[in-house]
């Protein structure tokens, strides 16, 4: 095989990648912002029941979790996810549970003072969190979510423990072949997707510039 | 006319109590400074008025209107319009960093004024009055040029400032102001006094919380001294500075001996 045509299958493989990523993000960011609404909730049992779920997710290799979406409702006799599914659920559970300690983080760590100022303006809570504190809890986690979503890129990597195509299976399948190469080929991928996060992140970062908080 | 009553008002945060008892009136046009020293409760007086405290028991009424009893049940619906007959500027200021200043005055109103029930059809022009009401009110404060800057951008004196045009945004009844000077050094706090001062001579009625004394003795109608929760002074400014004082009142007036009384 030449280097375009491993160039174009490893391209086909890394389409599932993207995808996975993005599905994953678009569900894990909402689900990790109510998953860290509990987590801070006042009703104890709420909070409990979260914290300890977010510890078993947190506790538990993502690999092992993904296997457990995908075997455990066979094993109990209810019908088997697709495996594409399977993958994306694993993700988005595993990834809002790191989200939403991020957010309690960035959410906790915004002043009371300005809840109150927001409040004696009239302002409902609701109001109070989307206009004034949200976008300083964004300002304020923007360098950790990075790291995590940085993470995210190459953990997709491990949706082939239950044989989801994705770029490195893609390149293990050419290596059956014998060839090796591709298999680091597939590194350059990885860079230029991250290299692109990466300067997308800091144009966020950029953006936010103007305020302080 | 009287536009507040606060009556028998206490509270408490765990076995220590803050307030005991305090009861004051207040008459529409009036200015009332609070004095006394740190810990007195003066803050949790006016946070209780502004209900971010709630009062274990005891009365406010603006107007004659009950707006919190403790005796009576369901005094804690609709506190958010309650809030409304009241304005607080804060020590720090705490202005919303992510927005202008003509965006911080405006913010609160653009929002209430959503729930009118012409607002679709007025939309544009509502908005056009939120805005010029807001020009107008950084002009009295004389901020006019920084209508587009951002908190921080500002001097803590200009965003006391931005603060207290940002509570007049919404015509409170009272406006309160918790130590407005207290974070600010001498040289700026000259400029936030004297828009203050500008508001009680066109008769805004205020509560004002402060450790400048000869402000208060200046400025306000009425003075309050609160000491370890209670009202142990409560007249006119000259009852209060002038002999015979009380020995606590000698006492804490002494601290302020750099002061021109």
């Amino acid at each position: 095989m030449g280097f375009w045509e491993v160039t174009n299958s490893l391209l086909s493989g890394f389409r599932s990648t993207c995808l996975m990523f993005a599905l994953t993000l678009l569900i894990a960011l909402p689900l990790g912002l109510i998953i860290s609404f509990g987590s801070m909730s006042k009703f104890a049992p709420l909070r409990l029941l979260v914290k300890t779920f977010v510890w078993i997710i947190r506790g538990v290799p993502l690999m092992l979790q993904i296997m457990i979406v995908f075997y455990v409702p066979g094993l109990m006799g209810v019908s088997v996810l697709p495996r594409f599914s399977a993958v994306i659920i694993a993700f988005s559970v595993n990834y809002a549970c790191y989200f939403s300690e991020i957010f309690r983080g960035g959410i906790e760590s915004i002043s009371r003072s300005q809840y109150e100022a927001g409040q004696v303006l009239g302002m409902t809570k609701t109001q109070v969190f989307f206009r004034v504190i949200l976008l300083q809890v964004i300002k304020r986690i923007t360098a950790p979510m990075s790291n995590e979503v940085i993470t995210l890129v190459k953990d997709t990597a491990l949706a082939r423990v239950i044989m989801v195509e994705e770029i490195l299976k893609t390149a293990e399948n050419i290596m059956t072949k014998g060839i090796i190469w591709p298999l680091f080929y597939t590194g350059v991928f990885y860079l230029l997707f991250v290299g692109v996060l990466t300067l997308l992140f800091g144009c966020a970062e950029k953006k936010m510039s103007y305020f302080r908080t | 006319m009287t536009i507040l009553e606060a009556h028998n008002i206490t509270k408490s945060f765990g076995s220590a109590k803050v307030l005991n008892r305090v009861s004051l009136s207040l008459e529409e046009g009036e200015s009332l400074a609070i004095i006394g020293p740190s810990g007195g409760g003066k803050s949790t007086l006016l946070r209780c008025l502004n209900f971010l405290e709630r009062m274990d028991t005891g009365r406010i009424s603006v107007r004659g209107e009950v707006l919190y009893d403790s005796e009576v049940p369901g005094s804690e619906d609709g506190l958010r319009e309650k809030r409304l007959h009241f304005g607080l500027v804060f020590q720090s200021f705490h202005l919303f960093p992510q927005y202008t200043a003509l965006k911080n005055i405006t913010l609160a109103r653009e929002l209430l004024v959503k729930k009118q029930p012409s607002y679709k059809d007025r939309k544009t022009e509502l908005l056009e009055q939120i805005r010029s009401d807001g020009l107008a009110l950084l002009e009295q404060v004389g901020l006019s040029a920084k209508k587009d800057a951002y908190p921080h951008e500002l001097s803590g004196g200009q965003q006391q400032r931005v603060a207290i045009a940002r509570a007049l945004a919404l015509n409170p009844d009272i406006l309160c102001f918790d130590e407005p000077t207290s974070a600010l050094d001498p040289e700026l706090t000259g400029e936030v006094l004297r828009v203050i001062r500008s508001l009680a001579e066109k008769n805004t009625t205020m509560i004002i919380v402060t450790h400048e004394m000869q402000f208060a003795r200046q400025v306000a109608d009425k003075v309050v001294f609160l000491d370890d929760g209670a009202v142990l002074e409560y007249g006119v400014p000259q009852e209060v500075f002038e002999p015979p004082l009380s020995e606590r009142m000698q006492r804490f007036l002494s601290h302020y001996t750099d002061q021109n009384l």
